[in-house]
């Protein structure tokens, strides 16, 4: 290969003085800009420089629908975080134990992060609509849709693949001859499973559970799309404060609180684990 | 291997069982989306599955929606100059963050991960709101910086991934023959990291491209973006018409995820 050294587009007395640490500057800097400062601007548009408390959208944020509705996050967040914990370790311990076509089969799990949130609900819409597909054609109606367990079943879709790449990798960084002395010592395979595989894969499946109810708890799409009124989380609260009620004052202040209870579960979870390698894992 | 030989002498009915769960778990991921992409070759006025014979008229009706191509095309604009914004902040970051050292490197390093973390609504009212103080106009403007900083954080974990395993001694070697930290970067740096490159480029081109939440507060009147239109068409009823601009959706973000793959390599 033939190399072609080019000039240098930079001036030498300019490149001479960007250091690394600039670098990391310009590149804080943009998201500093663009994000850190928009975010923190909610915390002066939340606050009532009219008549009235300064702190009246807070009042207001904290009870009511919002509570409800900072509950339901919470919860439903839960909620799929199990269920989505249950599925992908199932599917990653058979991709790292059982499979033959290991390469294949992951890259069908990773196949629907490629594919926009908005499809994928519509895909669940149409699955439990009472004139989709499935109703249609094979006479299938269920009542489920706009409740509870269709959101969940939605946000579980989504969030699925997102869970199974943490757990497959901390899977597959286990030493077979860890399982092999576990086996050869006598114990069963569920009992290998339960004392030597679940404890060794932890720190994937908690590092998949943070990254999962992390997306769930905020996701508007899910329950906008498939749940109703009754259904309704924080995120929708936030967009429909802004979009319909107008009411700026209200939706930065439930922004605001959202998101420190959100750091503040972040940092909590980072003093124990490393959320950049959880992260990372995607 | 014969670990994984004494996991696999399972009886036969638990192993039936186990690869049935798996079967399930898999229509459970990808049987909406094929769902969505089956029904939209439906001759009738609502999404079915094409039992009787695979028409494109709903395609035909797309192709005649001046709105949606619109959509379209704004779609693209506002992906690829969003991915190109994404991939010089995200490496410029991604570089300074493994060559630097510095005390709390870490925990700064947490802000470029920021926007993935955030909800996205949250991220969509501070923009719009933020963006009307400093006199940015919406539409293009705030579509295109909002969607960079959303993709961001994917070029950043990408590049970086890739320089740590990056031979620091190549560049040395450059300099050493004489060469100034730009012409190295652009010789012998670029060309090594440049696969990630664009590899994290296709990857914020995707997640600008499917963006929904953020963006209903980013557009303005004529910048309607392809998920926007989707969800808007969804608040109307279901007609084949919203599978068929989903399925031309999905083609595009598979093909750039498969480019991007490809890349990777």
């Amino acid at each position: 290969m033939s190399v072609v050294v080019e000039r240098s587009p930079v001036p030498s007395w300019l490149s001479d003085r960007i250091t690394n640490r600039h670098l990391v500057a310009i590149g804080v800097g943009w998201v500093t800009f663009f994000f850190v400062f928009p975010v923190l601007f909610l915390v002066v548009e939340s606050i009532n420089f009219g008549d009235g408390h300064p702190l009246q959208a807070y009042q207001r944020a904290m009870g009511g629908v919002y509570l409800a509705a900072f509950v339901r996050s919470f919860l439903y967040g839960i909620v799929t975080t199990l269920v989505t914990l249950a599925l992908a370790y199932a599917l990653a311990y058979y991709l790292v134990f059982s499979s033959k076509r290991v390469r294949l089969l992951l890259t069908l799990v990773v196949v629907p992060l490629w594919i926009a949130y908005i499809i994928r609900y519509f895909g669940v819409l149409l699955f439990f609509s009472p004139t989709g597909p499935l109703a249609q054609s094979f006479g299938i109606e269920t009542d489920l849709l706009f409740t509870t367990t269709a959101v969940i079943i939605g946000l579980a879709n989504a969030y699925l693949p997102f869970a199974v790449l943490p757990i497959y990798n901390s899977l597959n960084a286990i030493h077979h001859e860890t399982i092999n002395a576990s086996r050869t010592l006598g114990a069963g395979q569920l009992r290998t499973i339960y004392s030597v595989v679940l404890p060794l894969s932890m720190p994937g499946v908690v590092a998949a559970g943070v990254i999962v109810f992390i997306l769930s708890a905020g996701s508007f799409l899910g329950p906008d799309i498939l749940g109703g009124s009754g259904q309704s989380m924080i995120a929708n609260e936030i967009a429909r404060a802004f979009l319909e009620a107008f009411n700026i004052q209200l939706a930065s202040a439930l922004a605001v609180i959202y998101t420190i209870l959100l750091i503040g579960f972040i940092a909590i979870f980072n003093a124990v684990f490393d959320l950049q390698e959880a992260l990372g894992n995607l | 291997m014969s670990a994984v030989g004494s996991l696999k002498q399972t009886g036969l009915l638990r192993r039936g069982v186990l690869l049935g769960t798996i079967l399930l778990i898999y229509v459970f991921l990808l049987v909406p989306v094929a769902m969505v992409v089956l029904t939209s070759f439906t001759g009738r006025a609502f999404p079915a599955i094409p039992y009787d014979g695979i028409s494109l008229q709903w395609y035909v009706a797309l192709m005649t929606d001046s709105q949606l191509l619109g959509a379209l095309f704004t779609s693209f604009v506002v992906a690829t100059g969003a991915a190109i914004i994404a991939v010089i902040f995200g490496t410029i970051a991604a570089i300074g963050f493994v060559r630097a050292e510095f005390p709390y490197k870490q925990q700064l390093s947490t802000i470029m991960l920021l926007p993935m973390i955030i909800s996205p609504v949250i991220t969509g009212i501070a923009l719009i709101r933020y963006f009307g103080q400093i006199n940015v106009n919406a539409g293009y403007p705030t579509l295109i910086i909002g969607h960079s900083i959303l993709g961001v954080p994917y070029v950043f974990l990408l590049v970086r991934s890739e320089l740590v395993t990056f031979d620091n001694d190549l560049e040395k070697a450059s300099r050493v023959l004489g060469a100034d930290p730009t012409m190295t970067f652009t010789n012998v740096t670029a060309p090594i990291i440049s696969p990630a490159l664009l590899s994290g480029l296709f990857i914020a081109f995707i997640v600008s491209f499917g963006e929904f939440t953020a963006t209903q507060f980013l557009i303005a009147p004529g910048t309607s973006t392809v998920p926007v239109e989707i969800y808007d068409m969804l608040r109307t009823g279901l007609t084949p018409e919203i599978n068929a601009l989903s399925t031309v959706l999905v083609v595009i973000m598979v093909l750039a995820a498969v480019l991007s793959r490809y890349l990777e390599r």
